[in-house]
């Protein structure tokens, strides 16, 4: 009943959309680290109205739909006369959403540390930006490895809506060969099959890395 | 061994309170602390010890009183009608004297041993990789844990990490230590490596102001011993005077109930 | 850059049955997958290894794809295999099977957390295995996976979006529709997104009533 004879032709095609998959989800994972860095030092801050903005922020966009975000900027950026690519749009769309579930992601990481550790630094006389960089931050990423690997399993999946908006990623090219080849269950069989390669991947990948750093850093 | 030196003291603290909500811990405490002087803090729990010595190192806001660290205030501005808190940079300059070695060790468990010691030589004080690890090694040397420079905390007992972490506070070249209960989330076994270093540094010369429940070591090292209960200071003196004289109540039972689990003063 | 809010007003009574549908179709699916979930959860503590790793298998898939592909599979797929589904039948099928999964880790993971040595006092006093888990187990799963179940249910709220791909006329499908037909993006978009704003804080708030409610009868440990 299943036919996968065209899957041999098809495959160039999709691999082109599985790197385009790999790029959105990374550079949403690079983006949404980033910014989730900056908005969780925010949501930690001691002034009332900086705390009050990432709130703001982290409330939007995880309590707004990822498709309606995506569409949002698809549709009224050039309202508004703000001409971006696609890509470019999309790819900060989902960097953005992203970054909102890394602010709590990295928040639990930073109330997790023992105080007594920023006390010994200040001692020493560090800085507040260097206990950051140097004592906080990386033992905070180190914490939240798994967290930050879940989330990039579903920004893997998530990348999926940018179909919606055009741009030929995995989920995008399977639409295509799916209806011109009319064979829609092969083709996204074979699409559920790449993404589950992807995300088992990444989690294999979560799983050494942890095991590494514990080795080491943990008792 | 009491040096009644009257050179001008490194740590002098006039009349400290500090309350914590409605209950005062600390009430009107005069302590001044000579160069080469090893002073111990002990007294029940809850009696204010800790947070004296955490008030010395600025970690808690004492609320009235003055603290000074070689002749410089401590944490506030006096200069004007108001009392304001300084600037983060005028509180590390005073707090450059000062090092501080913690129950739990708060040692950094993404780092070495050495990169403990190093880290804010690099940081603060500039120094070039190179400088700073040979300094490092050689100061972990001193507290007899050259072989162990490559080992995260994870990998060392409880008497090694307290030994890095005080590697660590050395290295910045303090001119008083501040130890707060350096020993108390030890396995008994290995309270005596870190007495050893501490007492190592004492015959040394260094200032120490140690908050312990270790009476031997107060009884052998130090200068001064000061008996805390409830936020005042009621027996300041000599070892002899406090552990051998004419007692108060108050010591009496507190010491009674160390001699009863452990006889170590005859 | 107008803001023109006759197009809203002109289309309410469209609108407000797409959000009907949308409530409709997330309060559905989450049934269906909590009871499916609950199977499955059961699926994963079994001690027979026949039933074990199937069941983790169908996990670990249902959660390594997107619940897109899995919509597509089963809407457009489907046929393949005789059979036919409403886009509505298919949305709310997919949905429930694509939460199931997550519904199960987390009944798994709330029966795990109560102590062993609870039930063995239980046991001792010489309770039933049925009431074992009815007055003991339960009572303390469900205040502890309570946070866990309204996340999931936001999230579940929030996909029902993707519904709108297979043309289930709920409220992101209506609202695009309006906005194409009279090119008002901006107007129909920002009511999508502040209904959706208005849902996950209602479905949180709910949340946080109910653990109140359930935690008075039980000390929380954490």
């Amino acid at each position: 009943m299943l036919d996968f004879s065209t899957l041999p032709v098809a495959l160039p095609l999709l691999w082109d959309g599985v790197q385009m998959t790999l790029f959105l989800s990374l550079m949403a994972v690079v983006l949404g680290l980033m910014v989730g860095v900056l908005m969780c030092l925010a949501r930690l801050s001691s002034h009332y109205a900086v705390r009050f903005f990432a709130q703001l922020y982290i409330s939007l966009f995880r309590g707004v739909p990822l498709l309606v975000q995506l569409m949002v900027t698809y549709y009224c950026l050039p309202l508004i006369g703000i001409n971006i690519p696609a890509l470019v749009a999309a790819t900060a769309c989902i960097g953005l959403c992203a970054s909102a579930y890394m602010t709590e992601i990295l928040r639990g990481g930073f109330l997790s540390l023992p105080t007594g550790q920023k006390e010994s630094a200040t001692m020493v006389g560090l800085n507040q930006f260097q206990v950051l960089l140097f004592i906080e931050l990386p033992q905070v990423i180190r914490l939240t490895i798994p967290g930050i690997i879940n989330e990039a399993i579903l920004l893997v999946k998530a990348s999926s809506l940018i179909s919606a908006v055009g741009i030929t990623e995995l989920t995008r090219i399977s639409q295509n060969l799916a209806s011109s080849n009319f064979q829609p269950f092969e083709f996204y069989l074979t699409a559920a099959g790449i993404y589950f390669i992807i995300n088992s991947m990444i989690s294999a990948f979560g799983f050494w890395l942890e095991a590494r750093i514990n080795r080491r850093v943990i008792a | 061994m009491n040096k009644q030196t009257k050179e001008s003291p490194i740590v002098d603290v006039q009349n400290m309170s500090k309350s914590f909500g409605s209950t005062q811990v600390l009430k009107s405490v005069n302590l001044s602390v000579q160069p080469s002087e090893v002073m111990c803090l002990i007294g029940p729990s809850g009696s204010g010890k800790s947070t004296l010595l955490r008030c010395i190192a600025f970690l808690e806001q004492y609320s009235g009183g003055n603290v000074f660290i070689e002749g410089e205030m401590l944490g506030y501005n006096d200069n004007t009608d108001v009392r304001k808190l300084t600037s983060t940079n005028e509180l590390n300059h005073v707090r450059r004297n000062m090092g501080m070695v913690f129950q739990q060790f708060n040692l950094w468990p993404h780092m070495t041993a050495l990169g403990n010691v190093t880290e804010a030589l690099v940081r603060v004080k500039k120094f070039s990789r190179r400088e700073a690890n040979e300094k490092g090694h050689a100061i972990l040397a001193k507290v007899g844990l050259a072989e162990r420079a490559m080992h995260y905390p994870a990998q060392l007992s409880g008497g090694q990490q307290q030994r890095v972490a005080i590697a660590r506070s050395l290295a910045m070249e303090p001119s008083v230590m501040l130890f707060d209960e350096p020993t108390s989330a030890l396995d008994p076994e290995l309270v005596g490596e870190v007495l050893q270093v501490m007492k190592d540094l004492a015959s040394e010369g260094m200032t120490m102001i140690v908050v312990t429940h270790e009476m031997g070591f107060a009884a052998q090292v130090a200068d001064t011993v000061v008996f805390l209960d409830q936020g005042e200071i009621l027996v300041k003196g000599s070892p002899q005077e406090i552990f051998q004289g004419e007692k108060p109540p108050r010591l009496e039972q507190f010491l009674k109930n160390y001699m009863d689990r452990n006889a170590f003063w005859e | 850059m107008t803001f023109d809010i006759q197009v809203i007003i002109d289309h309410l009574p469209e609108i407000a049955s797409g959000f009907g549908l949308t409530i409709l179709c997330t309060v559905v699916a989450a049934l269906i997958a909590m009871v499916l979930g609950l199977f499955v959860a059961l699926g994963l503590m079994s001690k027979a290894a026949v039933f074990r790793y199937p069941v983790r298998l169908y996990v670990e898939i249902i959660r390594g794809t997107p619940f897109l592909i899995q919509l597509f599979l089963l809407y457009y797929g489907g046929p393949s295999f005789g059979l036919y589904l409403e886009p509505i039948e298919a949305g709310i099928i997919g949905l429930a099977i694509y939460c199931s999964a997550y519904f199960a880790e987390l009944f798994r993971s709330g029966f795990n957390s109560i102590s062993l040595g609870q039930l063995e006092a239980a046991q001792i006093m010489g309770f039933s295995k049925i009431s074992v888990l009815w007055r003991i187990q339960i009572p303390q799963m469900m205040v502890l996976i309570t946070p866990g179940l309204v996340n999931i249910c936001i999230i579940l709220g929030k996909e029902t979006t993707i519904l709108s791909i297979v043309t289930v006329p709920e409220l992101a499908f209506v609202l695009t529709g309006i906005g194409s037909e009279t090119y008002a993006y901006a107007e129909t978009l920002t009511v999508l997104a502040i209904s959706y704003l208005i849902l996950s804080e209602l479905t949180a708030r709910f949340g946080s009533w109910t653990e109140k409610r359930l935690s008075k009868y039980m000390e929380r440990s954490i």
